[in-house]
């Protein structure tokens, strides 16, 4: 098992330096620049723009920033913030820094037990009206999408009830109308899966078997064969939580949540190269660490993948 | 079981994450910033939402009313000498800074010269004490001590000029306690308040808000309110729905399309408070990259083409007002009895004929220049010249920095652009726009006589006989077609019935220390 989980983890660092190269790659040949746009009213001012290109070290050539920038990366220094004057680009993200995968993780451990709850009751009530009840309930949950689905929910429970309020980030309540916007596209998508794989496996022999010896259906259910439905949803959710995280982007824009998503954005906009590149990296090792976290797991669930691998 | 302690771990990370902070005090006023502000701090402040921000903290020799009045703040009398190179400014007296030391004298120079320190990374106020004597060697590092302020008196400072400098005492300086930055270090401005305002600095919390208290001994009078919010709130539509939830107490809209809707809305309209934006609008017409427009019949002719009046309501659905004149209402030295323009096709016809160009026949091709956010005002424009004077004008629609490089340059033919004043004083708009010598004229414009008045003006202390030279210069400018006005918009905020005294005004919101909130 620890040697599975090395060689997992091994993997993760190709994956973080083609994240550096890319985003860096990527920041400096779009175009824009940031001086032009600090400049602003005084464009063409030659001396000024001088004055802060050095300062800010941008008169160097791009494979000298380059160098300069991961060595401070490997120092833990992730530079100072183009668009507010003199901060470091950790003081910018620092508050923000756990509100998205909070957010993301939030959802999907909301997400997880209601749609393994709901699929699973579907394909034990195949082909009944609580089956095609749920599965209009999925369809409905997948395709509305998030921000109009969140502008039904501020209206309905912050504007005419009252029980949250619209937007911000000071108290819990704050947090639930997001969460649960972003659980329910989750929630249907694992419920369809969940549908799916039960369907499958109640086909199976050994479920077969398991009936003719006569054990309950509560027993067949919850011992032979929902533990083989969680396998492949397992490996799933780490695909739900990246795109979890992507999707905090509009749902923290919607309720005015102070998180990564929107500091992306403002960077990217403002072409705050630093801030960017942090984000981005921390979006990769985010995506990153799930994926690990599920491969781990699915060697706990299924001991042959772990004897595999080793192997 | 390892699921569940995940579950449990997550669980606490999120009651940790959010904070838990006690809900929004009551009596704070809950304004809306649809960004960080870009620095807290009153040395290198220099843009928009820091302003707005920190006027409420911060304070200078003079304010101004809603209708461009200057009154006086933290100075009580300001007189120039007969030469114009000096200015005594006599301070209130019994003012005190947020840290509790005293206002006076010292203070006006030690701001002064903690702003000229070399690597300060001042901002906006730098350019307005360059003709201080002595500034420059405070800056290059020779000396720290600014000669051309002489401290006459605890409350009496004398301010040396190396060219007369008639508008010094309306700049927009903030004044501050420089001792915190002995006592706290250069990062002081998150952790304490120095200024002399109404509101005292709390917090910043980046992203979220920023966080104002009353400063109980203001000069002023306490504030009725226990202290501002900034809520930072990047969505427009948020906004809203905040502020119609009673989240917000002001809502300031950043978008002409939110100006709109909220005229359109009944209730929100009713709550609404306008007035015209100080901020110039023109057409750029350069003379030495467009030969035709040498000639003041063709200038005239493109003006008197665009029908204003219904630009405004159709466009702009009655959320601007046209502009004639290059000053605007609320600001020192506006004349409001400036000519209109009116709109007069037949006229136009003949001028452009007179010139040689009948239906635009015998013009070199022309382009107008402009940003993406305002191309349909440039649509407009054009529409207008190919119907009335026949000439086929193309949009040429630019990226920001490169638009702001090519008009500085001087390299832009034919544009239309605006300024925004950045104090309220007509020389704002007339020298730096219009003045030959002035790098942010962009068109390129020259006229001697105009020049001649707009460099008498920056020398006369004298507020109605330097308003008399702006009334001429102006007159010159327009006369002579060198541009004409386009429109205003108008800036909207919308207040709850239960908060008064709040006061929009040409500069936006003035401090709100007269607050009051049911």
């Amino acid at each position: 098992m620890t040697a599975y989980v090395l060689r997992r983890l091994l993997g993760l660092f190709p994956v973080l330096v083609a994240a550096i190269i890319l985003t860096f790659a990527a920041n400096r040949f779009v175009p824009g620049d940031p001086i032009t746009i600090m400049l602003g009213d005084q464009g063409g001012n030659v001396v000024l723009e001088r004055k802060l290109r050095a300062e800010y070290g941008l008169d160097r050539p791009v494979s000298v920033q380059f160098v300069d920038y991961v060595s401070g990366l490997a120092r833990g220094d992730f530079g100072l913030s183009f668009r507010y004057p003199g901060v470091p680009v950790t003081q910018v993200i620092k508050d923000a820094l756990w509100i998205s995968p909070l957010l993301a993780a939030a959802a999907l451990t909301l997400a997880i037990p209601i749609g393994i709850a709901l699929g699973v009751l579907a394909a034990l009530r195949r082909n009944t009206l609580a089956d095609t009840g749920i599965i209009l309930i999925l369809v409905a949950g997948l395709s509305i999408p998030n921000f109009a689905l969140a502008a039904f929910f501020v209206w309905g429970f912050a504007l005419k009830l009252g029980w949250f309020p619209v937007a911000g980030w000071t108290t819990w309540k704050h947090a639930v109308l997001p969460v649960v916007i972003l659980a329910i596209p989750a929630a249907a998508y694992l419920a369809r899966l969940a549908r799916t794989f039960m369907l499958e496996v109640l086909q199976q022999d050994y479920v077969r078997t398991a009936r003719a010896k006569g054990l309950s259906e509560r027993l067949v259910v919850w011992r032979h064969s929902l533990r083989n439905v969680l396998v492949p949803i397992l490996t799933v959710c780490g695909l739900i939580f990246g795109g979890l995280i992507t999707g905090t982007i509009v749902v923290e824009t919607i309720f005015n949540i102070p998180g990564l998503g929107r500091i992306a954005i403002e960077s990217i906009f403002a072409r705050d190269y630093p801030v960017t590149m942090a984000i981005v990296m921390l979006f990769t090792l985010f995506y990153a660490v799930i994926n690990f976290a599920v491969d781990v797991l699915y060697g706990l669930v299924d001991p042959r993948i772990r004897v595999e691998a080793v192997r | 079981m390892i699921s569940r302690k995940l579950a449990r771990s997550l669980v606490l990370a999120t009651t940790m994450a959010l904070g838990m902070t006690a809900a929004a005090q009551a009596r704070d006023l809950r304004i809306n910033i649809n960004a960080d502000p870009e620095m807290i701090d009153p040395i290198t402040f220099s843009a928009l939402i820091a302003g707005d921000v920190l006027r409420n903290v911060y304070e200078n020799f003079t304010k101004v009313d809603e209708n461009g009045k200057v009154l006086p703040a933290l100075a009580l009398k300001w007189t120039a000498s007969a030469d114009n190179l000096n200015w005594r400014i006599e301070l209130r007296p019994n003012v005190k800074f947020h840290t509790g030391r005293p206002f006076g004298a010292k203070d006006v120079k030690a701001s002064f010269e903690a702003l000229l320190a070399p690597g300060s990374k001042a901002g906006l106020q730098l350019q307005y004490l360059q003709r201080i004597v002595g500034a420059k060697d405070v800056q290059d590092g020779k000396t720290k001590d600014l000669v051309g302020v002489k401290i006459v008196s605890p409350l009496v400072v004398e301010v040396a000029f190396t060219a007369p400098d008639v508008l010094f005492p309306i700049y927009p300086f903030m004044f501050f306690d420089t001792q915190v930055v002995a006592d706290k270090g250069p990062n002081w401005f998150m952790q304490t308040s120095a200024g002399t305002g109404p509101f005292q600095f709390v917090s910043w919390q980046r992203g979220q808000n920023v966080q104002l208290k009353a400063f109980k001994d203001y000069y002023g009078g306490a504030p009725k309110i226990d202290g501002l919010r900034f809520v930072v709130v990047p969505s427009e539509e948020t906004a809203v729905t905040m502020y119609e939830a009673g989240e917000l107490d002001v809502l300031v809209p950043a978008s002409t399309d939110l100006s709109r809707r909220i005229m359109r809305d009944a209730k929100l309209k009713a709550q609404a408070q306008m007035t015209p934006n100080a901020q110039i609008t023109f057409l750029g017409m350069n003379q030495n990259l467009y030969a035709p427009f040498k000639d003041k019949r063709v200038r005239e002719a493109f003006c008197i083409s665009i029908d204003r009046d219904a630009m405004t309501r159709g466009l702009f659905g009655g959320l601007a007002q046209p502009l004639y004149g290059q000053i605007t209402p609320g600001i020192a030295g506006y004349n409001p009895s400036v000519k209109k323009i009116a709109y007069d096709p037949e006229r136009a016809k003949k001028l452009m004929a007179d010139a040689g160009f009948p239906n635009g026949r015998g013009l070199p091709p022309l382009k107008i220049a402009n940003l993406a956010p305002f191309r349909n005002e440039i649509a407009y424009y054009a529409d207008q010249w190919k119907q009335v004077l026949g000439i086929q004008v193309d949009l040429d629609i630019q990226e920001r920095a490169t638009f702001l490089r090519s008009l500085n340059a001087g390299e832009t033919p034919f544009f239309s652009w605006g300024w925004s004043a950045g104090y309220p004083d007509a020389l704002y708009y007339l020298s730096q726009v219009w003045h030959s010598k002035s790098p942010f004229n962009r068109a390129r414009y020259s006229n001697p006589g105009f020049d001649a008045l707009i460099d008498r003006a920056t020398i006369t202390a004298d507020d109605a006989t330097r308003y008399r030279q702006y009334h001429a210069a102006e007159a010159l400018l327009l006369d002579d077609w060198g541009t004409c006005g386009l429109f205003m918009r108008t800036a909207v905020t919308v207040v709850k019935p239960n908060v008064k005294g709040v006061v929009l005004s040409p500069m936006r919101i003035l401090p709100y220390g007269k607050v009051t909130i049911n």
